[in-house]
């Protein structure tokens, strides 16, 4: 029909630039991954299942399962502070609500490098951290702070939270008051009517703000590059290095695609709450 | 016979499985004030829209003072519409507005100039000239839709709903002065709404819908008081619906009563199940041995008690159970009994009339 | 910590906030102040200077990245305010089987971490012999931003009823005259804002721009990733706060232009979605 020609016009840039720049290189990852490197150290593609043999041996292995728990980890500590956060905004902000969300926001626009070299920066072993440590006399010597997973971990909870609280923010402020007040009615003590009433009702938030926390954890590598060592490396730190340092492109494609699966499960189920407007998008 | 402005021809519109409009013939006739009167989903709107061009008929002719243009898009229609919603253009000022359609037919400016003072005094808007659409009133921006509508000067002003977002004393100012306007300006108004009342006081003509066809087309006193099926005199007003058996000689019964009902076309054998309707208004009550006050000569009577009273303020709604069984609404109007000492009481026995002539026969 | 009545309770809620806060803008405040550092110390301010700052600008390397980031910011803001504007009508609008598929498709570059999304584009740009330049780092911004101009975008086009462009249509305008004269200004804050969030974003971005840039043409989180890997120096602080400055200019701007149209609504609201 006439109408479908003319709004299929509007569709067709946006998805034909997605569809080539970035669904059809998703399936060059996967041909890729099944390749090997030529003599002259090029990626070529094959049908060997090496590489992938190669991601499950001992020095890999733990790296993909470190990731995982790390990332797991931050989303877990970035709900636990978010939704404070999201809910005092939300209730309790009043005329002052959007000022706070935009506070929120401005740290999110600050460099993701520069914030993290700042987190260098108060952490290090002469950081101002460790100095202020010192002086207040809580330790003699300076606490060894970098180059542990919590920095690694930290660094990530700052880097993504804001993903958390404004989902976050969406669903508790759209969430019907008088059904916590029924809530108390029903539940009687607070804590039972969080539990019963105010998580069930505000859970797309709690889904999206997980799943966008979540999902760029895994594949972070700048905060463990800059907060953490060899022994807090992630698979984005491994992945990055096989397509620059090692120049290994076969096997970092084979490490993506098994990234990728890890995080299939939580894309799929994000992608069809989202498509059907359910979810909190951003 | 009146020149026509809008014929429309077995027009039928399916969605996939759904039929929105079904075989609706009609002719509208120039300068006319003609209403589309329906529930929800009835399928006036998706006409009106046929009409507008936005959608095409699946099947069917649309003539437009007698052209075809069924297949016309609808910037190229000499119709316009005003919106339920108004759909006014925020970023533009009244002015804006109202010169939208003038300019994308190339009108020289001078002209638009002209027309556009003339649309926005014709609503008593042009002090509003330079207003924002946003800072009016909704009964403002309702007029500048109908001026935004009627400066184009087209063949046929389509109306969808347009007072329904106004509070009900606006709507009855609107609705006097929409009349008013209509005259002067002499443009076919096609009219879709859901309220009957608003469809009786404001046309010349309706057309009641229901599931995708029209159901019935005239007058708005022939379909008050001759509604041609059960869903008519049920949509339009209340109405106290009897079944019963023709008995011929223009009898009918009702339980165990035989009721003259003297519009009875005489197709109907005796046998033959008859629907008919009386309206609540039309309906007498009074009490037993009291004749001759309410109850007037040549009326048909049947006894029985109140059931139940209602005050609707300009009168009183009672149910009244009947002796020979069945229900009936009266409508007792303010002028009676406006003492409380003279109230009826729940239970009362008393006597029910109505003329012959007030019963009528749904096919 | 989290305990119910906690959260019943504003004080309680009112101060973890206020610590979260701290938290967010310690860092930050960091970074600001030892710009203004007269020695190299990032731990003892000893006098104010804007060494740090000349210290940048005479840089020429640094100075040509500071443009090339711009001028990557400012194609990606044009080209995919443009596209993800026409996708978001599209997908409001169209009913059509294309209209799922591209629904679909458009969120997934949200949800995929941009390490892949580098990957991808370093891949195609090599499987079809493009060199990795200035152009192929503008490429594959505009392919993330799109998404996030779409969905801006559609969240304000829910609240704009199909019938202003029936309106049009009924007075004379064609389909492509309605969306350009009555659509397209309707949806102006939420474009305008959309393609502002895009330029911060673009700006800033470093793992997209990291896979895609070749020995030129390198945009300054590339240059600051290279220095901060050489060790910690004040020049980064100086850096970090002139690129503070530009990003948040632009969303500070998005914030504030859904009022410059005289529209109700924050801009915060436009931005993030949420309803009043």
């Amino acid at each position: 029909m006439n109408a479908h020609r003319f709004w299929n016009w509007f569709l067709a840039p946006g998805t034909l630039w997605i569809l080539v720049l970035f669904a059809a290189p998703l399936l060059l990852i996967f041909a890729l991954s099944f390749g090997h490197v030529d003599d002259f150290g090029r990626g070529v593609y094959g049908f060997k299942l090496g590489n992938y043999d190669d991601v499950f041996n001992s020095t890999y292995l733990p790296v993909l399962l470190r990731s995982v728990g790390y990332a797991l980890a931050t989303m877990l500590i970035c709900l636990a502070i978010g939704y404070p956060v999201a809910y005092y905004i939300a209730r309790f902000g009043g005329r002052w609500r959007y000022v706070l969300l935009a506070a929120l926001v401005i740290p999110f626009f600050v460099n993701y490098l520069v914030r993290t070299y700042a987190w260098v920066a108060l952490l290090a072993d002469e950081g101002l951290v460790n100095n202020a440590i010192v002086d207040l006399g809580l330790s003699d010597a300076p606490v060894q702070m970098i180059n542990t997973p919590w920095a690694v971990i930290g660094g990530l909870v700052y880097g993504y939270i804001i993903f958390m609280i404004l989902p976050l923010y969406g669903s508790i402020e759209r969430m019907d008051q008088s059904v916590v007040e029924a809530g108390k009615d029903l539940y009687g003590s607070p804590l039972q009517t969080f539990i019963h009433v105010t998580i069930p009702a505000t859970q797309a938030g709690i889904l999206a703000g997980c799943v966008l926390v979540f999902l760029p954890s895994v594949g972070d590598f700048v905060s463990a590059q800059l907060l953490g060592g060899p022994d807090t490396y992630m698979v984005g730190n491994l992945i990055q290095d096989q397509f620059f340092a090692a120049s290994n492109w076969p096997f970092g494609a084979a490490l993506t695609m098994i990234m990728m699966l890890f995080l299939s499960v939580w894309m799929v189920l994000y992608l069809r709450r989202a498509a059907k407007g359910e979810a909190e998008v951003l | 016979m009146a020149e026509q402005a809008i014929k429309i021809d077995g027009v039928t519109k399916r969605y996939g499985e759904f039929v929105a409009v079904d075989d609706v013939n009609l002719e509208i006739n120039k300068g006319e004030f003609f209403s589309l009167l329906g529930p929800s989903g009835c399928g006036k709107t998706t006409t009106l829209r046929m009409l507008a061009g936005f959608e095409v008929p699946t099947e069917g002719r649309i003539l437009l003072e007698g052209e075809p243009v069924e297949k016309v898009p609808p910037h190229k229609r000499n119709v316009n519409m005003v919106f339920q919603s108004y759909a006014l253009f925020e970023h533009l000022d009244v002015e804006g507005n109202v010169a939208f359609g003038l300019k994308r037919k190339k009108t020289p400016k001078a002209e638009i100039q002209t027309r556009v003072a003339d649309a926005l005094e014709l609503v008593d808007l042009s002090s509003r000239a330079k207003s924002r659409a946003g800072e009016l009133s909704g009964g403002q921006r309702q007029r500048v839709a109908l001026a935004r509508a009627l400066v184009n000067r087209p063949q046929v002003l389509l109306l969808d709903e347009p007072l329904g977002a106004l509070d009900l004393k606006l709507r009855r100012q609107m609705q006097i002065e929409l009349k008013q306007i209509q005259r002067e300006v002499g443009i076919t108004f096609v009219y879709v709404t859901h309220d009957q009342e608003e469809a009786l006081s404001m046309s010349d003509r309706i057309a009641v819908m229901s599931d995708g066809r029209v159901v019935q087309c005239g007058a708005p006193e022939e379909i008050y008081e001759h509604p041609s099926e059960e869903f008519v005199a049920g949509f339009i007003g209340i109405s106290n619906l009897l079944q019963g058996k023709a008995e011929g000689q223009g009898r009918v019964r009702v339980g165990g009563n035989s009721l003259p009902v003297p519009d009875l076309p005489s197709d109907f054998r005796t046998g033959d199940p008859v629907q008919i309707a009386v309206r609540p208004e039309k309906v007498a009550v009074d009490e037993i041995g009291n004749d001759n006050e309410k109850i007037q000569p040549g009326m048909f009577t049947v006894d029985g008690e109140i059931e139940s009273m209602v005050y609707l303020g300009v009168g009183n709604q009672l149910t009244l159970k009947l002796a020979s069984g069945g229900r009936l609404v009266a409508l007792e109007q303010a002028t009676y009994r406006v003492q409380s000492d003279d109230q009826w009481q729940v239970g009362q026995q008393v006597r029910v009339g109505w003329h012959p002539e007030h019963c009528m026969v749904l096919s | 910590m989290k305990s119910g009545s906690a959260f019943d309770k504003p004080r309680f809620l009112r101060v973890f906030t206020g610590l979260v806060y701290v938290f967010l803008f310690v860092p930050i405040l960091v970074v600001i102040v030892f710009s203004f550092n007269s020695q190299k110390s990032l731990q003892v301010m000893d006098g104010i200077s804007l060494r740090w700052y000349e210290d940048f600008f005479n840089d020429s390397t640094l100075r040509e990245s500071l443009f090339i980031s711009i001028e990557i910011a400012l194609i990606t803001m044009v080209v995919a305010t443009v596209v993800g504007t026409a996708l978001a009508i599209g997908l409001v609008r169209s009913r059509s089987r294309m209209a799922k598929g591209s629904n679909l498709l458009m969120l997934v570059p949200l949800v995929t971490p941009e390490i892949v999304a580098g990957i991808s584009a370093l891949l195609i740009f090599s499987q079809l012999g493009i060199g990795l330049s200035f152009w192929t780092i503008v490429l594959a911004h505009i392919t993330f931003s799109i998404s996030y101009v779409t969905i801006v975008v559609r969240g304000r086009l829910a609240t704009i009823g199909i019938e202003i462009e029936d309106a049009a249509r009924d007075l004379g305008a064609s389909r492509l005259e309605s969306v350009r004269l009555v659509l397209v200004p309707a949806l102006w804050p939420a474009v305008v804002a959309a393609g502002l969030l895009v330029f911060a974003l673009s700006f800033d971005d470093f793992v997209l721009s990291f896979f895609t840039t070749g020995e030129q043409s390198q945009p300054l989180p590339v240059r600051i990733w290279s220095m901060i890997r050489f060790g910690v120096s004040p020049t980064i602080n100086a850096i970090g706060t002139l690129m503070m400055v530009v990003s948040i200019s632009a969303v500070a701007l998005a914030v504030m232009i859904p009022r410059f149209f005289g529209r109700r609504e924050s801009g915060v609201k436009v931005l993030t979605g949420a309803e009043g």
